[in-house]
């Protein structure tokens, strides 16, 4: 009964989310300097010809009724037509999908074996006054840089010297797999600094905190080893904000990592929006952002599931039990 | 020999002084009740015993044995052992010292080893109910918790167990049964006890002998009845005489005057002369030596001048 609540309300708040997030971004694209006709005609197109074509895309009616058109057609499962490929929204987000998906598999997998290990490691060993300054130093470079500042230098670097990585020459994944991990590994790379950063930084507070809890130290009492206790009492305790962090980064590298994918020229979903955004492809800009906010909201339920499966005390159906 | 000897041990954290000298011994099956107001540095010197004190804590000099071997100065494999092999820890708060991810029974198979029976050991700590190796430990009311701690630490059966005020966070019905059930597993396994409590009383009741703290030293020594009844330190005499139970009924309770001292470095006499009534001049100058006083070992330049 408990849970039949908890999965209606969810299923209650997601669809009012999504709904707001339709509202804001239909109005967003809109509100954009140029329109769409602009756009495409430039600027020396006539006002006949700009009425036109925007009689031809239903522009020209209130806002309102395209918006409330738009839902209709996207409650059916239908984006829309792309007003600069005339290709379907959804059938082209889809092929772009699995190029975007491979880039956070990849990007979450380097943060999660490298950044969980290293923010565990470095906890365990921190020592008061020692070696914590260097490891804040290095994780905040690694948060502050800025995507676009490293993946240009990557993408400068690489096309400028032969260093046997290619850059910005894709290829699918089913053609040549070898050569297709050559093109994402850079990307993803790139994607991975400020991902392993934050995921070590997280970990090593997570497990520090678990640290002084009573148990350790009962743990410790019993003359359990440090290893041991790592593994049976700390890393499950100190998951919860970890998991929810992971969750929140591959939700957001699935939306289009959009300037990493643009910057690499990668075929992905973030290319796709970005090309959208400066072209006033309106159905485009609305179908991906929309994308992005229902992984957000699936992401967020799945975290919420797996932080109650790891600690009993937040499960879903846990209540309010103190 | 004895099971655990604290000789003259000093500990610092980040500038306070915990531990300023302390000794202790604790022989082969003793139950001892060590006491003191909060600050007197009970924890300190039962989480000394096996070497669990926190990361700003420092051994300023002094050595602590147990079963013969120097804890502080074994490597951190020696120590393991040793706790594996000696040692049991029974903490204050209930629900924290047990791992909130894991069923109680997953927790006690941990410690028993994977085919172990783990409803025998709850059932040694009298919780029969078969839902409690199932539940969480936040499904669980503090003394049932506790419980799970006292089977968990006397699981391996240690030669002593350092039970840091198992009962101050339950309420006073709870306290008996699980002071009950520490004392007779205890009993039962032969286990050395170092009780640390306030509850003098129950001291008195169910300990052989008895340690007084104050400011970082054990200020007095000896049989339970004997520390407790017929005082030879001064301070003893006031914590005595402020324990609710040993006013006559009626009388007023009398609190100890004064404040218990924070120091920051060696006292340079007694820490209680501030507070004590009796203080003479070298009180305040020199610090005291052991001396007996009937079945007593007493820190006090006045010993056996106290009239309880």
């Amino acid at each position: 009964m408990r849970l039949l609540m908890w999965w209606s309300g969810r299923a209650l708040s997601s669809a009012a989310t999504l709904l707001g997030v339709s509202v804001l971004i239909f109005a967003a694209v809109r509100l954009m300097p140029g329109g769409f006709a602009e756009t495409v005609l430039g600027p020396f197109a006539t006002a006949e010809q700009k009425a036109e074509l925007a009689t031809r895309y239903g522009l020209d009616q209130p806002v309102f009724m395209q918006y409330g058109h738009w839902l209709g057609t996207v409650a059916g499962g239908d984006f829309g037509i792309s007003m600069i490929s005339r290709q379907p929204v959804g059938a082209e987000l889809l092929a772009r999908l699995p190029v975007t998906a491979e880039l956070s598999l990849l990007a979450v997998a380097v943060s999660v074996l490298a950044g969980v290990p290293l923010g565990v490691l470095t906890a365990v060993r921190a020592r008061p006054g020692g070696g914590g300054a260097a490891g804040r130093l290095l994780s905040g470079l690694g948060v502050s840089v800025p995507e676009f500042v490293l993946g240009s230098l990557v993408v400068f670097v690489f096309s400028r010297y032969a260093l046997g990585l290619e850059v910005g020459a894709w290829v699918p994944l089913t053609q040549d797999p070898a050569r297709n991990l050559a093109t994402m590994v850079l990307p993803a790379a790139v994607l991975s600094v400020f991902a392993v950063s934050v995921t070590a930084r997280t970990t090593r507070d997570a497990v520090m905190g678990v640290l002084v809890e009573p148990y350790v130290t009962a743990a410790v009492g019993r003359g359990e080893s440090p290893w041991f206790i790592v593994r049976h009492h700390i890393l499950r305790n100190a998951a919860a904000p970890v998991v929810t962090l992971l969750g929140t980064i591959t939700a957001y590298l699935l939306g289009g990592a959009l300037i990493v994918e643009h910057v690499f020229n990668l075929p992905g979903v973030g290319s796709y929006i970005v090309q959208a955004v400066g072209r006033r492809d309106y159905a485009v800009v609305q179908a991906g952002v929309l994308l992005a906010a229902g992984v957000f909201i699936v992401m967020n339920v799945v975290i919420d599931l797996l932080v109650g499966v790891l600690d009993p005390r937040l499960g879903v159906t846990a209540g309010r039990r103190s | 020999m004895s099971l655990l000897s604290v000789r003259n041990l000093v500990i610092d954290y980040a500038g306070t002084r915990a531990l300023d000298g302390a000794d202790l011994e604790v022989a082969h099956g003793e139950k001892v009740g060590l006491v003191g107001e909060s600050g007197s540095g009970k924890s300190t010197l039962g989480s000394a015993v096996g070497r669990l004190l926190p990361r700003p804590a420092r051994r300023g000099g002094g050595e602590v044995l147990v079963a013969g071997e120097p804890v502080f100065d074994l490597p951190p494999a020696g120590v393991r052992r040793l706790r594996r092999r000696h040692l049991g820890f029974v903490f204050q708060d209930p629900i924290g010292s047990l791992d909130p991810t894991m069923r109680v029974g997953a927790q006690l198979r941990l410690v028993l080893g994977r085919g172990a029976d783990v409803n025998v050991h709850l059932e040694r700590v009298r919780l029969d109910d078969p839902r409690v190796a199932r539940a969480y430990p936040h499904q669980l009311s503090g003394g049932m918790a506790q419980r799970v701690a006292v089977a968990m630490a006397m699981a391996t059966s240690p030669e002593l167990l350092v039970a840091d005020e198992p009962t101050a966070a339950l309420d006073s019905q709870v306290r008996e049964e699980v002071l009950n059930v520490v004392f007779a597993l205890a009993a039962d396994a032969g286990t050395s006890l170092l009780w640390l409590s306030h509850d003098l009383p129950a001291v008195a009741r169910r300990c052989d002998r008895v340690a007084v703290m104050y400011g970082g030293r054990v200020v007095e020594h000896g049989p339970a009845r004997e520390v407790l009844g017929k005082p030879a330190h001064p301070y003893t005499a006031a914590l005595a005489g402020s324990a609710p139970a040993a006013a006559a009924h009626g009388a007023r309770l009398e609190p100890v005057p004064g404040r218990p001292p924070v120091l920051t470095g060696p006292s340079p006499g007694c820490a209680f002369a501030p507070r004590c009534a009796l203080a003479a001049d070298r009180c305040h100058h020199e610090r005291p030596d052991p001396v007996r006083v009937r079945d007593q070992e007493v820190l006090c330049h006045r010993a056996g001048e106290v009239t309880a």
